[in-house]
């Protein structure tokens, strides 16, 4: 569970850097005082958790999955870290943009917005919560490593909490109209911990080649 | 030119260097066995050379150029005394798995930030030292860096801190800097991996920086080597103190490890916030000729923030955009108080705690290596 929730601060940044555009402009432009806000962000960090709990389901059952392919399953798990850390890395450094789902909303956001204005934050939340970033497809990849469903979505909801607190103060505190400087601490932060993940894919490899 | 400068007000400035002679005078001349040449002789040249440097920087207005010699010297005879001290003790600079459970590693202030989520989370602090030891145990070394932080924020980095003396004094090798643009997106450098050694320290309760990442490891004790893993660590350290510490720094005549991978500096930026003491530009006066911009060490102005009169959440404090404004337009400013007013007052406030600190900090180091070489040119050996 700490494991889950230490992920989520370090990718939270990333999270925030690159889903503010999309969220912060609807959130300064619609909500006026502070209770509005906080309504506002509730209800979009609601649609955010429900979306890390479907992936802890696809998380779990993609565990399941890999250990009938093979009973190397350490070594399966380290050569897929390696992979993702090298991901991590190119994405941290490179010029790449990141597949944030939410970004897909901006085509009928406005008549949403318009039309469902209760349900658009829980909407956009949900959206953001199914990300395909790098950061997280590590976080999919470790939750898959729980044996059960409970522990896979306690590892979710742990992520979910370490990067709830990098969105909650944000829209408080007006952090979405510079967020060019965040979007490089959350780039590089990425490129550190590919570092660490990659060290951890090898000791798994490692200790895998040992106990076969 | 300033009004001390100006006028040659030497004795007011006599005067503002009393305390400063005092409490030196109390840190280093009392208590030392004053028959002892090898101890006189030290404790004396360090008070001569704190409260000259002090009454320097009084009398001539000038605070970088005063501020950056002693610093450079501390940082150099720390490493002195810090390595003579280690040969003395171990008979070598290797830290091994024994002295580590004995608890004989001096705290490193680097390591302060990696101990906040699992002294937290497991209530033990994660670090390989004494709570009480007589030499940089972890308690006094933490209520020393809480009160600097608080009296000058990250001014940390540029009066105290004994490896930004050694990152200062190779960018100071420099004469004309090789590399002049350094992409602004590496200044975030320092805060990410600040976030991925606080998150590492906390998911393996070990402090990943000390273990993985500090330069200094090079210069000060380091794991012994005795397997891949030691090796590797080895040639970490060594690789970033020659790029970061010596290459870069002669290359751009910036501190690059402080301003471009310190994840200490960056946490220390954070005390800027709470500090009273600021570096601010008149406006007013301001001619937008860019040179603070261009030759502050830590990249803490951008077109912006001169813009704004303010410097970056990372400045720290040195001074030196103060020393070369041409119109001087940038001073040492007390937040809440008007720009233009009692320049000097705030610059003397600011001074004091700077420097005191400084003194005690860096002059413990002075008088150690000085006292190490005295030792080596009397009896042929630093160690006893
Ligand atoms: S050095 Fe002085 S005059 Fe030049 S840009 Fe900086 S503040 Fe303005
Ligand atoms: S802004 Fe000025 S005082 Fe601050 S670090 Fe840069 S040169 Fe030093």
């Amino acid at each position: 569970m700490l494991q889950g929730f230490l992920l989520g601060l370090s990718t939270g940044a990333t999270c925030l850097a690159y889903c503010a555009p999309v969220l912060f402009p609807y959130l300064l432009g619609e909500a006026k005082s502070i209770r509005q806000t906080a309504w506002t962000l509730s209800r979009f960090m609601l649609g955010r958790l429900l979306g890390y709990l479907v992936f802890a389901v696809f998380a779990w059952l993609t565990g399941n999955y890999l250990n009938t392919l093979t009973d190397r399953r350490e070594m399966l798990i380290g050569f897929i870290y390696i992979l993702l850390a090298t991901l991590l890395l190119w994405y941290g450094l490179g010029q790449t943009s990141v597949p944030c789902a939410a970004g897909s909303l901006r085509g009928f956001a406005a008549t949403l917005a318009q039309e469902r204005p209760a349900l658009f934050p829980l909407l956009l939340g949900l959206f953001t919560g199914l990300n395909l970033c790098p950061p997280f497809l590590l976080a999919f990849i470790a939750a898959g490593e729980n044996s059960t469903l409970g522990h896979s979505l306690l590892f979710f909801l742990s992520f979910f909490a370490g990067t709830a607190l990098f969105f909650l103060p944000a829209p408080l505190l007006g952090l979405g109209k510079n967020v060019s400087q965040l979007k490089n601490v959350g780039r590089l932060a990425a490129a550190v911990m590919s570092v660490y993940y990659f060290y951890s894919g090898l000791l798994l490899l490692w200790g895998g080649m040992i106990s076969s | 030119m300033n009004a001390f400068a100006a006028n040659r007000e030497w004795k007011k400035a006599l005067l503002f260097s009393l305390p400063m002679l005092l409490i030196s005078g109390l840190l280093f001349l009392s208590g030392k066995p004053l028959t002892n040449p090898a101890k006189l002789a030290p404790a004396v040249i360090t008070f001569l050379f704190i409260n000259i440097t002090f009454f320097c920087m009084i009398y001539t207005g000038q605070t970088h150029k005063y501020r950056s010699r002693f610093f450079i010297l501390a940082s150099l005879l720390f490493v002195v005394s810090f390595i003579a001290n280690l040969i003395e003790v171990r008979g070598t600079m290797e830290l091994s798995a024994a002295n580590m459970l004995d608890g004989e590693t001096p705290l490193c202030p680097l390591v302060i930030p990696m101990l906040i989520i699992p002294a937290a989370l497991t209530h033990t602090i994660i670090f390989p030292g004494s709570l009480f030891a007589a030499h940089a145990g972890v308690a006094p070394m933490l209520v020393l860096w809480l009160g600097f932080s608080l009296a000058v924020g990250r001014g940390w980095c540029s009066w105290i801190c004994f490896f930004g003396g050694m990152d200062e004094g190779f960018s100071r090798l420099c004469r004309k800097p090789k590399i002049t643009a350094v992409d602004s997106k590496w200044t975030a450098l320092p805060w990410a991996v600040l976030l991925g050694i606080v998150l590492t320290s906390a998911a393996t309760l070990s402090p990943t920086y000390c273990a993985w990442l500090c330069p200094f490891k090079t210069v000060t004790e380091f794991p012994a080597i005795e397997s891949a893993k030691t090796a590797l660590q080895a040639v970490i350290f060594s690789s970033l103190f020659i790029g970061l510490v010596v290459v870069l720094p002669i290359l751009t005549g910036r501190r690059t490890q402080c301003s471009l991978f310190c994840p200490f500096g960056a946490f220390q930026s954070l005390f800027n916030k709470i500090n009273i003491f600021a570096v601010r530009i008149n406006r007013a006066d301001c001619v937008n000729c860019n040179l603070c911009l261009q030759k502050c060490p830590t990249f803490s102005l951008d077109e912006q923030s001169l813009q704004a009169g303010k410097t970056l959440l990372s400045c720290t404090k040195c001074g030196k955009c103060i020393d070369i404004c041409p119109k001087k337009a940038i001073a040492f400013h007390i937040k809440g108080t008007p720009l233009h007013l009692n320049l000097q007052t705030a610059r003397v406030l600011y001074l004091y705690p700077a420097f005191t600190f400084a003194a005690v900090i860096g002059g413990g180091c002075i008088y150690g290596g000085l006292e190490r070489i005295f030792r080596l040119a009397v009896t042929g050996s630093m160690i006893h």
